[in-house]
């Protein structure tokens, strides 16, 4: 084909007044239609599907379960699905695509950090309301997004706080070496001169490390009372396999709020990580009529195999179903009437007992358990009922504030 | 004392893991001239036999030490006959179509076992060092990985086989004139040196678990110490797997990990510099 400029030029012109007719169409088809359109935007391959595949999964359940009742606004729920392929640039693509192509009322997903920084922008733009659905490193403050898990501070505030405890006084934090880790860091410092503890060491490491003797030697060496753990991904689990074969795993308790969050538990064996500790707002053996209803659907919809329901996949399901109360609380799918509902807040119980999205913050209070593994089961030591989102010492704040879009750090 | 003990141990760990990873290779490339892409994911395919071989119940050390050489062996032969054999010589050439035999191994190691971190549990348990404890596997490890570069060393310096190869090696046209055919040679050359791979990625699964792109941090610090290693293909690599060891674990334990992988970048691009033919470039008459 003889690509000239005058081409080029026609078809970006046609492109762009196509972009533009659609945007324009999309109120009247809007009404029109009897069902409406949201998007999962998950990693189903790649790298990290280890977290895109759960939460897809229970995204599925929630949409099913909310067209099993009804549907919303007597409209049915029709899911659009994009696999994220685990890589970055997808994520901008296939948001426009979900607004502009699919007209979606709200699109979930974009697990990894960096794929959510791509995906935002786009929905704003389009004013698609974005729903996140996984644990993260916390400071989402955006008018257009909503974040219904934990920011990393509501599970490490009560689990280093049980850990002062009753595990003693000396830590050894040891992370993955990008900002999240990092910033559980600052948390870990901050937390140990709010209890009286001391950081005797602590550590990051590439993504792609796979030897950790001298980290188990720096640990030994410094000889804490446990050691905090922020290491992340496959290549990460060495260090639990390799501290266990150093006889440690029964010296020195490891806690953590990422552990398990790829299933770690049943890929490495309960001689490697039997005693771990970790904070999570949902594990499966939650002990509630509720969350024995919600897994026999899952089981239902994904069969008796499906993946374990951790605290991360956790939010595919509650997403949906807190979206899905702010829009009966709207009576409109618009995003500006959704989120004058949010702004007023938004309570909803589930199979991990009671949530409430803050119309200030955007983010969602809810309980935190602690819990221990044991032969790749979890079982309860403790729960903090109701941890509120942080706000940045008043630095989030939506209603005052309506143009933020910034991520905010901790200064602690 | 225990503590120097400990952090002793860690140190040589170190070393050994970068010897074992960089052997294969050092026989492959540094003897054959192949640049090998695929030499990471050799490792991987190494790590994933004991994996799945310790999964079906066969013994984990069988695993290791017999079956992940040989089946990795078994894999490079087929490479080799395939591929590699058709572009000795052509250094691009070759680089390009190991790229593609990497990126081949990946997508078919994906698709069959799923893109999911495996491991097995490392074996022996633990040792008491005074107040510390390391992992009985670890000084195995160490201990295997010396006996494994003894056996290379011995192979190459001291067998009429190692001669020949070696001889093949330098001059193709005069070994044939001595009537030794260097097209095969060449193929079990590469077939050892895949073999010496897979060993190391089957004795590297208890440490690292296995996921189908490992591969890919291993590759380039393979490839930095064989080159700076120089023109004595064993002891040469051993050298700058030695220093290069050394140079990374002693910065991770003072500084950061951070800078223990830099130290070592830097280290490497110091001695290439000052010399370019590698440690072993000035050696004479020990070429092994």
């Amino acid at each position: 084909m003889n690509v000239s400029r005058r081409t080029i030029l026609k078809s970006a012109a046609i492109g762009a007044a196509t972009a533009i007719g659609s945007a324009v169409t999309r109120a009247p088809a809007l009404a029109e239609s009897d069902t409406v359109k949201v998007a999962s935007l998950h990693d189903l391959s790649g790298a990290v599907d280890v977290y895109g595949i759960p939460s897809h999964m229970c995204m599925k359940v929630a949409i099913d379960e909310i067209n099993a009742a009804g549907g919303l606004l007597g409209k049915k729920i029709e899911l659009k699905v994009y696999d994220g392929q685990s890589n970055i640039k997808n994520y901008p693509r296939y948001a426009q695509q979900a607004a502009l192509e699919d007209e979606v009322v709200m699109l979930q997903g974009s697990i990894t950090g960096a794929s959510r920084e791509a995906t935002r922008p786009v929905l704003r733009r389009y004013n698609v309301p974005f729903v996140y659905g996984t644990i993260y490193e916390g400071g989402l403050c955006e008018l257009n997004a909503i974040s219904v898990n934990t920011g990393s501070d509501q599970q490490a505030v009560p689990l280093l706080e049980w850990s002062f405890k009753n595990l003693g006084k000396k830590v050894f934090y040891i992370g993955a070496d990008y900002n999240a880790p990092r910033n559980i860091g600052i948390w870990t410092h901050y937390l140990a001169g709010l209890h009286g503890g001391e950081v005797v060491g602590d550590d990051y490491y590439p993504l792609d490390v796979t030897d950790f003797s001298t980290a188990i030697s720096k640990i030994q060496a410094a000889k804490p009372d446990y050691v905090h753990s922020c290491l992340v991904g496959g290549p990460h689990m060495s260090f639990y396999r390799q501290w266990a074969a150093a006889g440690m795993l029964h010296k020195v308790p490891i806690v953590s709020i990422v552990f398990a969050g790829g299933n770690e538990h049943t890929v490495l064996t309960p001689e490697e990580t039997d005693g771990i500790v970790v904070a999570y707002n949902y594990f499966e053996e939650i002990d509630a009529p509720e969350n024995k209803a919600f897994l026999k659907r899952v089981a239902a919809s994904a069969g008796p195999d499906h993946p374990y329901v951790n605290g991360i996949a956790i939010g595919g399901y509650t997403g949906p179903m807190i979206w899905a109360e702010a829009v009966k609380k709207a009576g409109s799918f618009e995003k500006d009437a959704l989120m004058a509902a949010v702004a007023q807040g938004i309570e909803w119980s589930g199979p991990s007992g009671r949530m409430v999205l803050d119309g200030k913050t955007h983010s969602t209070q809810q309980d935190v358990h602690i819990i221990q593994v044991k032969d790749r089961k979890w079982s309860l030591i403790e729960t903090k009922k109701q941890v509120p989102p942080y706000d940045f010492g008043g630095r989030c704040n939506l209603l005052a504030n309506p143009k933020n879009t910034e991520i905010l750090v901790p200064r602690v | 004392m225990d503590h120097l003990i400990d952090v002793l141990i860690a140190v040589v760990t170190g070393v050994a893991i970068l010897t074992l990873i960089s052997l294969g290779l050092a026989v492959i490339f540094g003897m054959m001239r192949v640049i090998n892409f695929a030499h990471g994911e050799f490792i991987m395919l190494g790590g994933y036999t004991t994996v799945m071989a310790t999964r079906q119940g066969v013994n984990v050390w069988i695993a290791m030490l017999v079956l992940s050489p040989l089946v990795v062996g078994l894999i490079g032969a087929v490479a080799e006959r395939l591929i590699v054999r058709r572009f000795y010589g052509q250094i691009v050439t070759t680089m390009l179509a190991t790229w593609g035999l990497s990126l081949f191994l990946i997508g078919l190691v994906t698709a069959i076992f799923g893109n999911t971190t495996r491991g097995v549990a490392a074996p022996l348990g633990s040792v008491a060092i005074g107040a510390y404890s390391v992992s009985a596997y670890q000084l195995v490890l160490i201990a295997i990985t010396i006996v494994v570069t003894a056996l290379c060393f011995l192979v190459l310096a001291r067998t009429r086989w190692g001669l020949i190869a070696r001889g093949t090696m330098r001059n193709p046209e005069m070994a044939s004139t001595l009537g030794i055919d260097p097209v095969r040679v060449y193929a079990v050359t590469f077939v050892i040196g895949a073999a010496l791979t897979g060993l190391a990625g089957g004795l590297l699964a208890p440490i690292s678990g296995v996921i189908p792109h490992m591969g890919a941090a291993y590759v380039a610090r393979a490839f930095v110490t064989v080159i700076s290693g120089g023109s004595a293909l064993i002891a040469g690599t051993v050298s700058a797997a030695g220093l290069f060891g050394v140079v990374e674990s002693a910065f991770s334990l003072i500084a950061t990990p951070v800078i223990g992988q830099a130290a070592l970048l830097i280290a490497a691009i110091v001695l290439l510099r000052v010399m370019p033919q590698g440690i072993s470039g000035r050696w004479q008459g020990v070429r092994s």
